[in-house]
């Protein structure tokens, strides 16, 4: 009998605490009704691992040292080069990849999780430093974001030529529909249009937060995984998008990119972040060996690369890997 | 701060150039070319991982359960306390176990594997207890009549006859962290689910995601397969039914 | 342990972090959520259990019907969800045919067993009181099948939510998985906040099932000992989810 009721009351007990927890997770208050939620996260294509270090160069003998790259493929694509030149030196080279988007690859840097990951300087200002005035041209974001670094610890290597920025892309049709050329069009289709991005878009100056400030926009924000954005637009799911302004799609002219008058998504050359400690410890060969593959790294040669990646679905090391070889890096 | 390389960089025709990879383009169900490219640096990899993970998975949760069973065997109001306990790690949906686990363990292989064994735990108790208890009485009256202690009763008599029901709960078991394991990609980058979640973000590329989801399904049923062939290694008595 | 204190302030914060835009809320996003989860299974139900039931009253389609639980347990509800999407796309109507897919197996295979298991005996004596098929399905086997039938259907229910949270990672928005998804906005402690309610909701989803099965279970069966208190936390033919 009493043991009936002790177990009873277990049940019970577990009952109300569960609908404790779950009343308090919908326990009503006010409730915004804006739709943003957020969505897919990442993939993991990048292949955590090493290449193989050469028998003989400057990089022998020196402490091994870890590349990160974020959540998307040109990312995963420049984490290989930098890894791939660099083990060709003789140096060890762990690769982390697919790590997150720019605030959490911060972090795993700042935890020492990782050395040194190719950063976007416009990003680095506004989504880690949360730097608000958004800088006026391409050297001086360069400028600001490598005396964020170094107040930080940490160093900006040089800056490729390439830049790739954010920036609102739609459908053809749709724009023409609607006289869209500019980001602050948006703002007369208020809630109407449906804008996709990343989760973390929703969040940033260089996302929804910039275009609500400096154009007044307001759309309805669905969260989509990077890799999603097309099949988004295609089918209608969104009418506009983030997208990337090297990525391979947009070559194809389906697809409108609006213009940006304001730069809200700032300048975005690559430039890596690496401790400052690891520099030292490494050598010059370590810094000139990065700097030359940055050189290399032109507006053409990064959307051959992620065409090779995102449409042809080739691994970004095997297509790091022949650029390298191309360019005598290798 | 911004150095172009004199005339600019080679630019390679990579894989041969676009036309090599029509159907990659086209999306289409199934490349061979693709999966002959990335077995050995893709597909190859994810299948070893996912195996280790279950094998790993499957083998301590065996031993945890089993451990469990025995003394509930002995001490029936344990029975109980376990049964709510492992029912409420198996009614976690997985992702939120996965997620829960981080902050104690990291994005690591372990805490993939804690909530791949708490999966299993219910399923594999349960079944090896009532394969215990379903032993007939006269049968271990039978054994104690012989002379065989507790212990040799159970090695020698009640846990063969228990095997029947002991390996299909690991069959399930098996099965369940198989499907489950390719969820734990998002923690610990590892198994068929980096494939899987990798397509998804490539456009939802068909092959990679097609060949990746029949590989688990393979395994599940091969893993299965092999187990129900254990069962009869083990217990032959049982094939004339 | 911090992180976790913090994810229940998130919590009591109906989602929302100070400073940062609007969110949309954790009543919202658990409601929805509850909803995509309540339409899955409903058609699941819909579909599976008339097709299960029917099967096991003309006691045929045993091989198929076992071996689609079989097979079903080996599919990796992720893999299905992305292919969903790879072929029909994002959207809701998408997602909740690939939930439904998967939830429906486990209803016939349960609903089956529990019908075609009813005593002989039994069938008979009712045919012999003059009852129809169709009498004896309703108010013969299917009162008497109730525990099994139930199993299936809270196995379906607790799979059907723990997928829909998965969705999020195929690229479904709208339910507790996107915050899952969004590390970056929401911080570890909104994650784990996530987590709690996902593992809470599962928890209440399987007691309220359980309730309506003591509920419809016919007198005659209900065995009131601790024993059915306990078994209504653990249902007898389950997969994790």
């Amino acid at each position: 009998m009493i043991r009936r009721h002790r177990y009873r009351a277990v049940a019970t007990a577990l009952a109300m605490l569960s609908a404790a927890a779950l009343a308090a997770c919908g326990s009503s208050s006010s409730s915004s009704s804006s739709k943003s939620t957020a969505a897919a996260p990442t993939s993991s294509t990048a292949t955590n691992g090493s290449p193989a270090a050469a028998a003989s160069g400057p990089g022998v003998g020196k402490p091994p040292v870890t590349v990160g790259d974020k959540n998307f493929e040109e990312e995963f694509v420049l984490g290989s080069l930098y890894a791939q030149a660099l083990a060709a030196k003789g140096y060890k080279v762990t690769v982390k990849g697919n790590i997150g988007s720019s605030e959490i690859t911060y972090k795993a840097l700042k935890a020492g999780q990782i050395d040194m990951y190719p950063e976007y300087t416009g990003t680095l200002l506004s989504a880690v430093a949360g730097v608000t005035t958004p800088p006026h041209s391409a050297q001086q974001a360069y400028a600001e974001a490598k005396a964020f670094a170094e107040k930080n610890g940490f160093t900006l290597l040089d800056q490729t030529p390439f830049y790739d920025s954010d920036a609102l892309g739609a459908l053809k049709a749709y724009a023409q529909a609607h006289g869209l050329t500019s980001d602050a069009d948006l703002k007369k289709l208020g809630k109407s249009v449906k804008l996709g991005g990343a989760p973390e878009f929703a969040t940033r100056y260089e996302g929804l937060i910039g275009l609500k400030k400096a154009y007044g926009d307001n759309p309805t924000f669905v969260p989509l995984a990077i890799g999603l954005t097309y099949k988004a637009l295609d089918t209608g799911q969104v009418q506009v998008s983030d997208v990337f302004t090297t990525d391979p799609q947009l070559t194809t002219h389906k697809y409108v990119v609006l213009v940006d008058p304001k730069k809200i998504f700032g300048f975005q050359n690559v430039a890596p972040i690496v401790s400052k400690k690891v520099v030292a410890a490494e050598g010059p060969a370590f810094a000139d060996t990065i700097n030359k593959v940055s050189a290399l790294l032109t507006i053409p040669a990064i959307q051959k690369m992620n065409a090779a990646v995102a449409l042809d679905q080739q691994s970004p090391d095997a297509v790091a890997r022949q650029f390298l070889q191309a360019n005598g890096l290798l | 701060m911004i150095g172009i390389a004199a005339g600019g960089p080679v630019i390679p025709n990579f894989g041969g150039g676009s036309a090599s990879f029509a159907c990659e383009r086209a999306n289409r169900l199934f490349c061979a070319g693709w999966v002959s490219r990335n077995w050995d640096t893709v597909l190859w990899p994810a299948l070893r991982q996912h195996i280790v993970l279950t094998v790993i998975a499957v083998a301590i949760g065996f031993v945890i359960s089993t451990a469990l069973a025995l003394v509930a065997y002995r001490r029936n109001w344990l029975e109980r306390p376990v049964l709510i306990v492992t029912s409420i790690l198996y009614t976690i949906p997985s992702l939120a176990l996965f997620e829960l686990l981080q902050p104690s363990f990291g994005l690591s292989r372990t805490t993939a594997e804690i909530a791949l064994v708490s999966y299993t735990l219910l399923i594999m108790f349960r079944n090896t207890l009532t394969g215990l208890r379903e032993v007939p009485p006269e049968v271990r009256d039978a054994a104690t009549g012989m002379g065989m202690g507790p212990t040799q009763s159970l090695l020698r008599v009640e846990l063969p006859l228990a095997a029947p029901a002991i390996i299909a709960g690991l069959r399930i078991a098996t099965v369940t962290v198989i499907s489950l394991a390719t969820v734990a990609a998002l923690i610990d980058n590892e198994g068929l689910g980096v494939p899987i979640l990798t397509a998804i973000s490539n456009e939802v590329f068909k092959t990679e995601l097609i060949v990746a989801g029949a590989m688990a399904v393979a395994l599940a049923i091969g893993a299965d397969a092999l187990l129900v062939l254990a069962q009869r290694l083990i217990t032959p008595w049982t094939r004339a039914r | 342990m911090n992180v976790f204190v913090e994810a229940f302030k998130f919590i009591g914060r109906n989602g929302q972090i100070p400073g940062a835009p609007p969110f949309p809320t954790l009543t919202h996003l658990t409601l929805e959520t509850l909803k995509i989860a309540g339409i899955g299974i409903g058609i699941a139900v819909a579909i599976g259990l008339p097709i299960g039931l029917w099967l096991g009253h003309v006691h045929r389609g045993s091989f198929a019907a076992i071996n689609v639980g079989n097979i079903w347990r080996a599919l990796p509800s992720l893999a299905v969800l992305a292919i969903g999407v790879a072929f029909l796309g994002l959207g809701l109507r998408n997602v909740e045919l690939a939930l439904v897919v998967l939830a429906v197996p486990p209803i016939i295979t349960n609903a089956y067993v529990a019908i075609d298991g009813v005593e002989r005996d039994v069938v008979d004596a009712a045919r012999g009181m003059g009852m129809t098929g169709l009498q004896v399905l309703l108010k013969v086997e299917l009162p008497l099948g109730i525990p099994l039938i139930f199993a299936g259907i809270r196995t379906s229910a607790l799979f059907v939510v723990s997928t829909t949270t998965i969705a999020a990672l195929t690229g479904y928005s709208g339910s507790l998985g996107d915050i899952i998804n969004n590390e970056t906005s929401y911080h570890l402690s909104g994650v784990l906040g996530a987590a709690i309610c996902i593992a809470a909701l599962a928890l209440v989803v399987e007691l309220v099932l359980a309730m309506v099965q003591r509920l419809l279970t016919p007198k005659g069966l209900k065995v009131s000992t601790a024993e059915d208190t306990v078994s209504s936390l653990a249902p007898v033919v389950t997969e994790p989810t």
